[in-house]
C-alpha cells in the first residue's frame, strides 16, 4: 500500500537534486509511513478485539460493543493522515486517487450486489453465504483501489 | 486544451524533471499536460505563466477539453 501511495502521489520532485525538493519528498514519504502504520494499528485492533470477544463470551454487550468498536479510534487517525496527504497532492495526483477510490467504491457495490443476487436465487459462493461482510467488502476495496491506482497511473502515464 | 509546455521547457533545456520541480509539482503532472491528458488547475497555470513569464493565452490555447 505504501507503494500505491508513494506511486500515485508524494513525490512531487523525481530528482532530488535541490534540497526543497528532497524535504517535499522526505515528508510526503514520512506522511505515507503515518498512514500505513496507522492502518497497520487499525487491522492489529481489529484482530485483538474479534479474538477477545470470541474467547470472553460472558462479556456483557456493552463491553463486546465497546471492544468492537476500538478500531475506530486508530482508524480515524488514519482518515485524518489520508485526507492530510490528499491535501498536499498536486492536482493531478488527486485526481488519480478521487478516480481510484470511486473504482473502489462503485466495483465493492457492483461485487456485493451480484453475490447478493447470487445468494438470493440460492446459487451460494463458499464463504460468502453472507455477502461479502465487512472484513470481505475492505479486502475488495483495497484490492479494488490498487487496481485503480495502476489504472489511473497508466492512463496519466 | 493545447499548450505550448514542451515547446518552453526546450528552449530553456529543462527536462520534465526540472519544470516539475520549479512548479511544485510531480513530473507525471508535466508529462500529462504536455500530451495533453490533463488540464492544469488555475493555480498551477498561473504559475506556469509567471515561470516562463508569459501571459496565459500564449501557453494555453483553447480546444478539445481533456478535463481540469
Amino acid at each position: 500500500m505504501l507503494y500505491m501511495w508513494r506511486m500515485s502521489n508524494s513525490s512531487p520532485h523525481d530528482r532530488c537534486d535541490k534540497q526543497s525538493g528532497c524535504i517535499a519528498d522526505k515528508q510526503a514519504l514520512r506522511r505515507s509511513i503515518e498512514l500505513n502504520a496507522w492502518l497497520a494499528v487499525s487491522a492489529v485492533t481489529y484482530a485483538v478485539a474479534l479474538l477477545l470477544i470470541r474467547r470472553h463470551p460472558a462479556l456483557s454487550p456493552g463491553w463486546r460493543a465497546g471492544l468492537a468498536l476500538t478500531p475506530i479510534l486508530p482508524g480515524l487517525f488514519y482518515l485524518r493522515n489520508g485526507m492530510q496527504l490528499l491535501r498536499e497532492m498536486d492536482g493531478l495526483q488527486r485526481r488519480i486517487q478521487v478516480e481510484a477510490w470511486l473504482f473502489a467504491a462503485l466495483g465493492t457495490v457492483v461485487i456485493s450486489t451480484v453475490i447478493n443476487v447470487f445468494n438470493a436465487q440460492g446459487i451460494e459462493a463458499r464463504g460468502l453465504a453472507h455477502g461479502l461482510e465487512v472484513g470481505g467488502t475492505y479486502m475488495t476495496m483495497f484490492i479494488l483501489w490498487s487496481v485503480g491506482v495502476v489504472i489511473a497511473n497508466l492512463r496519466y502515464r | 486544451m493545447k499548450n505550448r509546455l514542451r515547446e518552453l521547457r526546450a528552449e530553456r533545456q529543462w527536462s520534465q524533471g526540472d519544470l516539475a520541480e520549479r512548479l511544485g509539482v510531480s513530473r507525471q503532472t508535466i508529462n500529462a499536460i504536455e500530451t495533453e491528458k490533463y488540464d492544469p488547475s488555475l493555480p498551477l497555470a498561473f504559475r506556469i505563466g509567471r515561470l516562463f513569464k508569459q501571459p496565459l493565452e500564449r501557453i494555453f490555447v483553447p480546444g478539445v477539453a481533456s478535463g481540469a
